[in-house]
Order: structure tokens, then C-alpha cells, then sequence
């Protein structure tokens, strides 16, 4: 292919992805209408020293470690399971795992209303079997929102983990217990550290997923648990203070450039030893 | 029966609950007899799904988001395809840096670009926000259509093309008859990928909407903050059945499994 040709194929791809995507997003972070950029680090200041800013922050990561944590725990289990299986049910149950991702996030944070709500499943049955004389304020808690997130990104721990695994030869689990491991210890030193580069992408894509989710927080966590995004959107378009929306976007976005870096630094260090 | 893995096994019953189960009971509560969101339902009936259907704003917003997605993901396969070609196949200085350009959209949250749109786009050129949403849908699916494309791409082996050519055909006969054929499979799987990622988003359209053009998930989202009753229980099971169709159609193409494994590698 000639080189002219090559460049006339990038040509489109580039001037969308410039104009619809690289220069706005700059514009928005550093010099959004009407503010000067000296206003947006002012406020990125004031935003890490502030309480109830803080709290904002704290909220967003710590809901997005706890959730990455939950996570990786149960995905990384069902995604050995699954690689390990012999069984004609693991194609059904691995598909089962993949279907939520198509579904919408909607739809999937919906259905926690109906499981948490004071009218829901849970409260109700608590009620009924005489536990509790009125409902727990389940729904709008930060509970509510890590369930719902862990429900999210599940799917994405459990795919993620499991190309690890499954690149993990399974003669070698056979070898360590021919060797006298038990069943737990081969499990931690071998099929662990065999598929950490797994873990690390699955830990990243559900962090980074989790600090910027919006539909989940908006829905279950409501106007008192608010995260980085719930509240961007309102700076955006409740209060319209540009100033603060793009300071918040600056968070945001370093938060997850922080982990997305750290992330490949580590599957690199990984890769050497 | 012996469960062999016992701590292993139920970790993955927990995740499989938390990942299913809420799903089951927006269904359970979609078919309700009664007035309101609450579980035990009272009743079986058919009412709620026969309000959503006839609620404008819904049908209105679901015809605006198939509109939307379809458009999208056609342009983004037309821009994006000949992308990935120029990056496989091409002779262009810098290659890893082209390549993670493009995949950049996957990184910067898509809230923070939907704002950016708004401000910029919208607000700053006076864009319509249908162009608006277009645009950034386009650019949020450009990445799969350079990656999953991509990765069909790498395993087609260059000489075909070159022996297509040997043999006299042009480079355009050549990529329609040899290339096309061969990236059919990652082209599918983009053109998917893309359909249901912009169907469903919420974060990138939340700002661009407007009363003429809204689309369907933050439509939903709007009408559950307004009232609490069993509507958008039913909107959201035929968004279910509608997406159990095009899961059962993927994988008898290509196999969930390969569509989604490309994403992560």
C-alpha cells in the first residue's frame, strides 16, 4: 500500500476523531466559555482541600476499590471454574456470564429498585417474617451502589480472568498435586501468580468503570450518596458552573489515567519477572 | 453430591446471583396486576406492558435510539474500517501512536466527553443534538471497529491480498474480492459491539438530549426519577426479550465468547 493511500484511509478517521472528540475535550478541561483557565485549577484546588468536595472524592474511590475488591474476588472463582470445567452446563453458564454486557445498564440498575426499594423484595420479606416492624432504608445507601456496580462489572472481571486462566495449562495444577500439594495451595502458587496479568486488567477496567459510572450511583445512590458523576452532571446542567464541571472532569479523568497507567506499568514489571 | 471446590463454588453462586437475579425480578414485577413497584406483585397482568407500548414518549425515544445506533455504527464501520487497513497494511511513520489515538475514546470517561460535546459542539458551533450524539457515538465506537476489525485483520495473511494482485486485480478488486471476505467475521462483531453499545449508553447522550430527539435509556432513566410505577418494568422486559434476540443471533454468527474476547486483548 503506498503511503498517499494509507494516509487518504486515515484522512476521515482522524478529522472525526480531532474534531468530534480530541479538541473539545481539551477546550472543556483547560478553557471552557466564559472561564479563564486559572479559574478551573483555582477550583481543582479548592475541590481536594474542600470537606464536602473530599467526601465526594473518598466516596468514589472507596466505592470503586470495594467494588473492584468484590469483583475480582467473585469473578476470578467463577471464571476458574469455568475454565476448569469439564461439564456441558460451563458453555451455558460462561454465556450466562457474557449476556448482562449486552444488556443495558438501565435496565440491569433497575431491577435493585425492585430488590432493595422499602417496598421491595428484601424489605419485605424481612417484614414478613416478623424481623423487622418497618423496611431498612436499603435503596439511596452506599451499599445500594456497590451492589449495583459489582452487578455491572462483573461481567467484564469474569472475561478478563478468564483468557488468563484459561492460557494457564492445566497440567501444571496436575503436576503440582502429583507432587503432593493440597488442592488450595496449588491454587495460590500456581494458578494466581500464572494469571496476575488477567487479574491486574480486570481490577483496572472495573476500577475505572466504577469511578465513572453514572447510572448506577444517579438511580441507587440518589441526591445523598453523590459520586464524581452524579455530581458533574449537575454542575453541568443544574447549576451551570462550568468552572466546577470541568474541575470535576479533570478528577475524573486523571483518576482513571492514574489507574489505567499504574495498571500497565504493573502488567510490564509482571511480563519481565 | 460432593461439592469439590467448596469456597470456590460459593463465591461463583454469590456472583451469579448478583448478577442475575435483579434482572428477574424487573420481569416479575413487569407482568403485576397492581398500581405500584413492589415485590411480592400483586396479580399477573398484561396492563403495564400495554401503557408502555402506547406511551409516546417511550416509542418515540426507542425509534430515535435504533435510528441513532444504526447511523452510528454504519459510520463508524465506514470511517473505522479503512482505518485499521491503513494500520495493518500501510507504511505510515508512528503506527503504535495512530493505533492508540484511535483506541483513546475507550480511556477518557464518557461523561467527560459528553460534556465536552455539549459545551463545545452545541452549544459553541450551535450543532443540532442529533448531529451532536452522532458524532460522539461515532467517536466512542470508533475503537472497535479499529480493534475488533484489527485483530481479523492480523490473522489474514498479506500474501493472499499480494497474490490477488500478482494476478492482475486491482487494489480495489483486490481488497472488495480477497481482504472484505476475510474481515467479514471482525466486522460483525464491531458492527455489534457498536449497535449495543450506543443503544444502550446513558453516559455520552445524557447531556446531549433535547425534547425533539431523546434517546430511549435516558428517557427511562428520567421517567423512574418522576414516578415509581411498573411501566418502565415493562419498557425494560422488552428491552430484555429484544436483547436476548441479538445475543442468540451473535452467537450463532460468530460466538459471544470471540466478540467479547476481542475487546480485552
Amino acid at each position: 500500500m503506498k503511503s498517499r493511500t494509507a494516509a487518504l484511509l486515515l484522512l476521515p478517521g482522524l478529522v472525526l476523531l480531532v474534531v468530534g472528540f480530541l479538541i473539545p475535550s481539551l477546550i472543556m478541561l483547560v478553557s471552557p466559555p466564559g472561564v479563564e483557565p486559572a479559574q478551573i485549577f483555582v477550583r481543582f484546588g479548592e475541590m481536594l482541600t474542600d470537606p464536602y468536595d473530599l467526601r465526594i472524592i473518598g466516596r468514589t474511590v472507596g466505592i470503586g476499590l470495594v467494588v473492584t475488591v468484590i469483583c475480582v474476588s467473585l469473578g476470578f472463582p467463577i471464571a476458574y471454574l469455568l475454565a476448569r470445567s469439564t461439564s456441558r452446563w460451563s458453555g451455558v453458564l460462561l454465556a450466562l456470564a457474557i449476556f448482562p454486557l449486552l444488556l443495558s445498564n438501565v435496565v440491569r440498575t433497575f431491577g435493585w429498585l425492585v430488590v432493595l426499594g422499602s417496598n421491595g423484595a428484601i424489605g419485605q420479606a424481612l417484614v414478613g417474617l416478623g424481623l423487622v416492624d418497618k423496611a431498612p432504608q436499603l435503596l439511596y445507601t452506599e451499599l445500594a451502589i456497590v451492589l449495583g456496580l459489582t452487578q455491572l462489572f462483573l461481567p467484564l472481571a469474569i472475561i478478563s480472568c478468564y483468557s488468563a486462566v484459561a492460557q494457564v495449562d492445566a497440567g501444571l495444577d496436575d503436576a503440582a498435586r502429583g507432587l503432593g500439594a493440597s488442592r488450595t495451595r496449588t491454587f495460590w502458587s500456581i494458578v494466581i501468580p500464572l494469571s496476575l496479568p488477567g487479574i491486574v486488567v480486570a481490577a483496572t477496567l472495573v476500577f475505572a468503570g466504577s469511578v465513572t459510572a453514572y447510572t448506577t450511583p444517579y438511580l441507587l445512590g440518589g441526591s445523598s450518596q453523590r459520586m464524581l458523576s452524579t455530581q458533574l452532571f449537575s454542575y453541568a446542567s443544574v447549576t451551570i458552573d462550568w468552572a466546577s464541571a470541568s474541575a470535576t472532569a479533570l478528577i475524573m479523568t486523571i483518576l482513571v489515567f492514574l489507574v489505567s497507567g499504574l495498571s500497565s506499568l504493573v502488567g510490564r514489571r509482571g511480563a519481565i519477572s | 453430591m460432593k461439592v469439590r471446590r467448596p469456597v470456590a463454588s460459593a463465591l461463583a453462586v454469590a456472583g451469579y446471583i448478583v448478577m442475575i437475579v435483579p434482572i428477574l425480578f424487573v420481569v416479575a414485577t413487569a407482568f403485576t396486576g397492581g398500581e405500584t413497584l413492589r415485590f411480592p406483585p400483586e396479580g399477573v397482568s398484561l396492563r403495564w406492558f400495554e401503557a408502555a407500548l402506547a406511551y409516546e414518549p417511550f416509542i418515540g425515544a426507542l425509534v430515535s435510539s435504533l435510528q441513532l445506533a444504526v447511523l452510528a455504527t454504519i459510520i463508524a464501520l465506514l470511517v473505522g474500517v479503512p482505518v485499521t487497513l491503513a494500520i495493518h497494511r500501510g507504511h505510515i511513520p508512528g503506527k503504535g501512536l495512530v493505533e492508540g489515538l484511535f483506541l483513546s475514546p475507550l480511556i477518557v470517561p464518557e461523561l467527560v466527553v459528553g460534556l465536552a460535546l455539549y459545551q463545545q459542539l452545541m452549544i459553541g458551533l450551535r450543532l443540532d443534538n442529533f448531529e451532536t450524539l452522532l458524532i460522539g457515538h461515532t467517536v466512542l465506537m470508533l475503537p472497535y471497529a479499529v480493534r475488533v476489525t484489527g485483530a481479523s485483520l492480523a490473522l489474514a495473511d498479506p500474501a493472499l491480498e499480494e497474490a490477488a494482485r500478482g494476478l492482475g486485480a486491482s487494489p480495489l478488486r483486490a481488497f472488495f474480492t480477497v481482504t472484505l471476505p476475510l474481515l467479514r467475521p471482525g466486522i460483525f462483531s464491531a458492527a455489534l459491539l457498536s449497535f449495543v453499545t450506543s443503544f444502550n449508553n446513558v453516559p455520552l447522550s445524557l447531556l446531549l438530549q433535547s425534547r425533539d430527539f431523546r434517546t430511549l435509556p435516558v428517557t427511562m432513566l428520567d421517567y423512574v426519577q418522576q414516578s415509581y410505577d411498573p411501566m418502565v418494568a415493562a419498557m425494560a422486559t422488552l428491552i430484555l426479550a429484544g436483547t436476548i434476540v441479538v445475543a442468540v443471533i451473535a452467537e450463532r454468527t460468530v460466538g459471544f465468547a470471540k466478540i467479547f474476547g476481542g475487546i480485552n486483548r
